[in-house]
């Protein structure tokens, strides 16, 4: 194994210990973080365009000016609305 | 002794994954690195988000290792060290890790859905009904499992105070980073400086004489004892620390999760970390240097019968739960890592690999056992009596990490006693919290139609609090850690039932998973009923109060109905089971 290749194998493994480290100590306080987001803003765009999963919103003048900005996140909010729920996913 | 025990189960493990479980992985499961997983495909950024193999590794191992591994096999090494270090080995090899990383590759390859959704599609709806409230009543179990540990350990004068300190640092983390928006070392930094001050703190004579003096506010003699159980007394601080075990619980569950429950989860990490390495690392230097006496003074085998366990089969296999194998694993691989797994072949080194790590924890707690018969004039292990536990084993394990985390320099045993104290009680209290918060939310979605109280998140929250108090205060904390056990493999037993149904069905080999479904059912539905039969034969016992006769009764139905319940889902199950092998029997056929 050359020099190179064993200071990239000790950098891939510091790597490695790093992300642990990052997964036990902060990767859930990251994912709460990001899941409250997430929940806000498919909240929003429930608020707005829940015409488009069927529920009597009917998005005003100012609704319809954020669809380019919301489009890009049509599916997978439609997709997470729509999905059928467990009470095991509390848990997660 | 203590070195070789430990360097056997490392060469195990790593036996074990290299060459059984990474073969299963590469040519029964074929998992493929190229084929999208749910994280990948969804990416909601709420429910699926992707992350990488080695921060799911960390994740997982701090959602599945809690007090299970530890306290479990300090109970264990009753029957022996021997029986108990087998059954971890052998447990962990051929059970343990083939839930975690199957159930992780089911919920993946199922499109993310978590027990009651997989239940329903590979059994049948009334699977899912039943499996629901078998769930509430082992998260309650657990509740009275760990809420016991944590009330022993918090009437320690040394650690009351320093977890308090350490609650209000986790606070403060959390102000620091979700309101002050300040960086994320330093917040690290200053806050776990104050915790690690705070248990120092904790370790001195005045701090001690504060809490003594919560201890001394009621009951009589010198331990305390407000009254008496069958079991032995009740003392007035075990009574009152649980009280507050509970509280700490009630507020992780109602107020935001940034607020109080993560940060404090955070800061907390912190000491486990330096608890895992720094006891792991001291038992090597204990056996090369001798700073600690690491001779096992528990024999090797000791009895068949524990008096107070039981028979070695089946109650073994059910007080050590964690470690071996353990139901609550397959809840945290199919709700929370199935859904981040980037990539499929990362399901091995993270389900299997964390799995396989925790073993090694569990054999930490079985060397901490057996090195130590008594603490000073303190009995620890009865060796006139069978070896019975005459401590609780939260007393054990802080004994041991006295002694094995003070080569550190600056850790004195009292220090290196406190920090094992806090260590295993942030660890259940973060399990506590999290079952909590699910416990509301059950009783809001199963009874909140019917009794519109209980959509109050308060409401639900204290009726799971005040049956906690029920079974804390009333039964045997041994035989509620048992009882617990039993629930907790009979769900292993579940997983591993519903992984060999979803692998009959995709038409590839089973008996790995099967013939370990099996065993898990057989011994954990035996299991169950001795211990029902038992707290029933309590509660009639002449003379019996009121209280603990409700207690034993509530213990012993319960008992009565997870026993009851696994045999109606194992019924519901065969019967898929058979479908999907006429399947695939049809299909090599044709």
């Amino acid at each position: 194994m050359t020099e190179e290749e064993k200071r990239g194998l000790l950098t891939k493994m510091l790597q490695s210990i790093q992300d642990v480290i990052y997964g036990m100590a902060s990767h859930d306080m990251a994912r709460q973080a990001l899941k409250t987001r997430g929940s806000m803003e498919h909240l929003f765009i429930l608020i707005t365009m829940g015409d488009l999963l069927g529920v009597p919103i009917l998005p005003p003048y100012y609704s319809l000016r954020l669809l380019p900005y919301v489009v890009p996140q049509i599916s997978t909010w439609k997709r997470r609305m729509l999905r059928e729920r467990d009470l095991t996913d509390a848990l997660a | 002794m203590a070195a070789i025990v430990l360097l056997v189960a490392l060469i195990v493990v790593i036996f074990g994954y290299k060459f059984y479980a990474a073969t299963i992985d590469r040519d029964v499961v074929q998992a493929n690195p190229k084929k999208a997983t749910p994280a990948v495909m969804y990416n909601d950024g709420v429910d699926f988000m992707p992350a990488s193999g080695s921060v799911l590794f960390g994740y997982q191992f701090k959602s599945i290792a809690a007090l299970g591994p530890i306290v479990g096999p300090i109970v264990a090494v009753q029957w022996g060290w021997l029986p108990a270090f087998l059954w971890l080995m052998l447990g962990v090899v051929f059970i343990g890790w083939v839930q975690d990383y199957a159930a992780a590759m089911m919920a993946m390859r199922n499109e993310g859905l978590t027990m009651g959704g997989l239940a329903y599609k590979f059994i049948s709806p009334r699977a899912r009904g039943i499996l629901l409230s078998f769930l509430y009543f082992y998260l309650l179990l657990i509740m009275g499992a760990f809420g016991a540990v944590v009330a022993g350990l918090l009437a320690n004068p040394v650690v009351p105070i320093g977890l308090l300190i350490l609650t209000l640092a986790g606070v403060l983390a959390g102000q620091m980073t979700y309101r002050w928006k300040m960086d994320l070392v330093m917040t690290t930094i200053v806050t776990v400086f104050i915790a690690l001050v705070g248990i120092w703190i904790g370790t001195t004579t005045p701090a001690q004489h504060i809490v003594q003096w919560i201890n001394g506010l009621a009951g009589t003699g010198p331990k305390h004892v407000l009254y008496q159980t069958p079991y032995g007394p009740m003392t007035w601080p075990v009574f009152f620390w649980g009280i507050v075990a509970l509280a700490f619980c009630y507020l992780g569950s109602v107020l935001a999760i940034w607020r109080f429950a993560q940060p404090v989860n955070y800061v907390s990490f912190w000491f486990v970390a330096l608890g895992l390495v720094g006891s792991v690392l001291g038992v090597f230097i204990a056996a090369i240097f001798h700073t600690t006496d690491v001779a096992f003074k528990i024999p090797a085998f000791v009895t068949w019968n524990q008096p107070k366990l039981g028979w070695l089969w089946p109650m073994l296999f059910v007080t050590i739960s964690c470690g071996a194998i353990s139901g609550w694993h397959s809840l945290v691989s199919t709700a929370g890592t199935a859904r981040q797994l980037e990539k499929e072949t990362d399901a091995l080194p993270v389900g299997a690999g964390a799995m396989f790590t925790e073993a090694i924890l569990a054999t930490l707690a079985v060397i901490f056992a057996a090195t130590a018969l008594t603490k000073g004039d303190t009995v620890i292990y009865d060796a006139q009596n069978l070896y019975a536990l005459k401590m609780g084993a939260g007393g054990v394990w802080m004994y041991g990490m006295s002694r094995f985390l003070s080569w550190i320099p600056g850790i004195s045993p009292a220090m290196g006693g406190a920090i094992g104290a806090i260590f295993l009680a942030v660890m259940a209290l973060t399990v506590m919290q999290l079952v909590l918060r699910f416990m509301r939310v059950a009783s809001a979605e199963l009874v909140g139609d019917k009794i519109p109280a209980f959509k109050n998140p308060h409401v639900g929250t204290i009726v799971a609090i005040l049956f906690t108090f029920l079974i804390l205060w009333t039964a045997f904390w041994q035989r509620i850690w048992v009882l617990f056990g039993g629930a907790n493999q009979l769900f292993a037993g579940l997983a591993l039932l519903l992984i060999t149904i979803w692998l009959a069905n995709e038409g590839k080999k089973h008996n790995w998973a099967f013939w370990p479904a099996v065993f898990m059912y057989a011994t954990t539905v035996a299991a169950l009923l001795v211990v029902a039969w038992k707290s029933f034969k309590a509660m009639m016992a002449p003379n019996t109060a009121v209280a603990f006769a409700i207690g034993n009764a509530v213990a012993g139905l319960i008992g009565f109905f997870l026993a009851l319940a696994a045999i109606v889902l194992a019924v519901d199950g065969l019967k898929s089971l058979a479908k999907a092998r006429a399947k695939a029997a049809a299909h090599a056929g044709d």
